[in-house]
């Protein structure tokens, strides 16, 4: 049965609506790539329905250069939990102006949501992109009082690249030191730089995030590390051995999706050493059909699933 | 982290004296096992709501003895889709009277549900078990019409053994041209007779299905093939070699299982093989919970993580 003919019936008609141009860009031509991604952002945006969330756009002090943020605020009363939120986009494109699953998180889980802007690849690499999340998770609990924020409930997330933040984020702030975190998110989360798995080999197609694309945006996020015995695990989250002592997490993927197969592993052996996981994998769906289909049937058991996983860590 | 201190809290509560004495039965003394499940199951069944679901007890001729069934009928008009039900207990113990699930699914899904009193190990093994599991298949799409259901839209399914049962009668069913099946539904399904996996290293605690138990019941289960190479696949799926054209699945399971991993790595290996399927793994869930504390949170999100999908495919 071929790739398509796989496709939840609700769904099949988005594969043709992407340009594959905007996959070819990411490794050929970045900053083209970015603008496409920020055309399609803010297409997906004013589709969205009007919403009490406030949002703002802020920048916080970094490591070594600013981080622009935006917040998302619900009209919950205060305190309420912390979302720190990693936008998608390969390490290679995207903006922390994530508006559909900020306001959403706001929304349902009535959590204050702080996307961030990392630095992106191939003008940096891993070690300043993680170096941002984690200011941006300090900064937060710096400014629970201001933010009304619980410093106590806190959670991260991330879809696709940023899952594999989130992902690396939670062995970071481990071994560093950094706050409790009641929830990692992983959302088909980009972590294994080798996708040498069964749906590693499986998915080609041109208009999906497939195997070409993923190993070249690798190449760009790695740096000297691509290809190498020794990928950090902050990076690649699946070269990690130690998962003891993470947050909670909740993995969720669909089973047309590259990612699929390192997700279950990866959530696998999160089960295994003992850390409470949740894992849900969909028939049906490719990466990121949740939001490029929002209304179909499993686009909305999949984004239910993880907006309640969150109101129940932080809610 | 002990086991007992892994479990959510709302179900822990579920886990007692009794329960490690009827698992501990199981193995080493199936008459009273019997009679300890038959105890439970009519407590269970005096506590059920009140229901509209009209249930029959009937004989069907089997290959080679009569098999008794349950036959649960939803109100109004048919034609209605069609499960056919296996229960659990290891293979060893219960019957058909699985009033607590099938009036559930009967009511949820709008389908009528026929559960099949299959023959026991020791007495039997997983041949004749099989060949009662494929009569009452055959019975029931044969009677069809008489039964309401629509034929197009039968699915097949249990919890523990009975899930290992629907998973290897799915197996049978594929290679013996036998009716098309609109799903299989996989309830924790006990698949694998090897227990290498790190979850069912993992799982001994006494109170739950565990390693010692569940060896046993394979034992008696296939007889002279325990501990073979040459185990049939249609009595540990697992075993199987090609998983391809099988019915779309939903898998489901929680991380304090002791199926947990050989259920996640059957999902994946259905998934590979190209079959539509539905994985969810719920954390800090041990085997059977969603029944043995109904109420709780986590038990209500399991059931309805099953009830829904089923009632998209053949309610």
């Amino acid at each position: 049965m071929s790739f398509i003919d796989r496709i939840d019936p609700e769904l099949v008609h988005a594969v043709d609506l992407m340009p594959a141009e905007r996959y070819i860009a990411i490794s050929e031509d970045p900053p083209k790539a970015r603008q496409m991604t920020e055309e399609f952002h803010r297409a997906m945006a004013d589709a969205l329905p009007p919403t009490d969330v406030t949002i703002q756009e802020t920048v916080i002090p970094g490591t070594d250069c600013d981080i622009p943020i935006v917040i998302y605020q619900p009209t919950d009363p205060a305190p309420r939990g912390g979302l720190l939120w990693m936008h998608g986009g390969g390490y290679i494109v995207g903006t922390a102006r994530a508006d559909g699953h900020g306001i959403g998180f706001a929304e349902r889980a009535g959590c204050t949501v702080v996307s961030v802007d990392y630095r992106l690849a191939p003008e940096s690499t891993y070690k300043d992109s993680i170096a941002d999340c984690f200011a941006a998770l300090t900064w937060m609990v710096d400014n629970a009082g201001e933010l009304d924020i619980d410093a106590g409930r806190l959670a991260i997330g991330g879809g696709s690249a940023g899952g594999g933040l989130t992902a690396g984020l939670a062995h970071y702030n481990r071994d560093h030191g950094g706050p409790e975190l009641k929830l990692q998110l992983l959302i088909y989360p980009m972590i294994d730089d080798t996708h040498d798995t069964p749906s590693g080999h499986e998915i080609t197609h041109p208009t999906i995030w497939h195997r070409q694309v993923s190993f070249e945006a690798w190449k760009m996020y790695l740096g000297d590390e691509y290809g190498t015995d020794h990928v950090s695990p902050y990076a690649a989250a699946s070269r990690a051995t130690n998962f003891s002592g993470l947050p909670p997490a909740f993995v969720t993927v669909g089973m047309l999706d590259l990612f699929r197969d390192e997700n279950i592993d990866y959530a696998q052996r999160l089960m295994a050493a003992g850390v409470p996981t949740d894992l849900h994998v969909y028939p049906g769906m490719f990466h990121g059909a949740e939001m490029s289909v929002p209304n179909a049937a499993v686009s909305t058991r999949m984004r239910t699933d993880y907006l309640d996983a969150v109101k129940r860590a932080i809610g | 982290m002990s086991f007992i201190d892994q479990v959510d809290a709302e179900i822990v509560g579920a886990l007692d004296a009794y329960q490690a004495e009827r698992y501990r039965t199981i193995g080493d003394d199936p008459p009273k096992a019997r009679e300890m499940t038959d105890a439970v199951n009519r407590e269970m069944r005096a506590n059920l709501p009140p229901t509209d679901v009209d249930i029959t007890e009937l004989t069907i001729p089997g290959p080679d003895c009569d098999i008794p069934l349950a036959i649960y009928q939803p109100p109004g008009p048919g034609p209605r889709g069609g499960l056919l039900w296996f229960h659990g207990g290891g293979y060893i113990v219960g019957d058909e009277r699985d009033d607590t699930r099938c009036v559930e699914i009967a009511e949820f899904v709008g389908c009528t549900v026929v559960s099949v009193g299959y023959r026991l190990a020791p007495e039997s093994t997983f041949r004749e078990i099989i060949s009662d599991s494929f009569a009452a298949l055959n019975w029931t799409v044969d009677q069809a019409p008489e039964l309401g259901i629509d034929r197009r839209r039968v699915a097949i399914g249990g919890r523990s053994a009975g899930g290992g049962l629907s998973a290897g009668l799915a197996l049978y069913n594929r290679d013996n041209n036998g009716p098309d099946l609109a799903y299989q539904l996989l309830i924790y399904p006990m698949l694998d007779d090897r227990h290498e996996t790190p979850s069912s290293c993992e799982i001994t605690h006494p109170t739950v299905w565990n390693r010692d138990v569940s060896i046993k019941a394979w034992k008696m289960y296939l007889g002279d093939e325990f501990g073979s190479n040459n185990v049939s696949p249609y009595a540990a799926p697992t075993r199987a070699k090609d998983l391809s054209g099988l019915p779309p699945a939903l898998v489901t399971v929680g991380t304090l299982d002791l199926f947990r991993d050989e259920n996640i790595d059957y999902a994946q290996r259905l998934m590979a093989a190209g079959v539509a399927t539905d994985l969810q793994v719920y954390a800090r869930v041990y085997h059977g919970a969603e029944t043995k504390a109904p109420d709780a949170n986590v038990s209500k999100r399991m059931r309805l993580g099953y009830l829904e999908p089923l009632n998209c495919t053949i309610g």
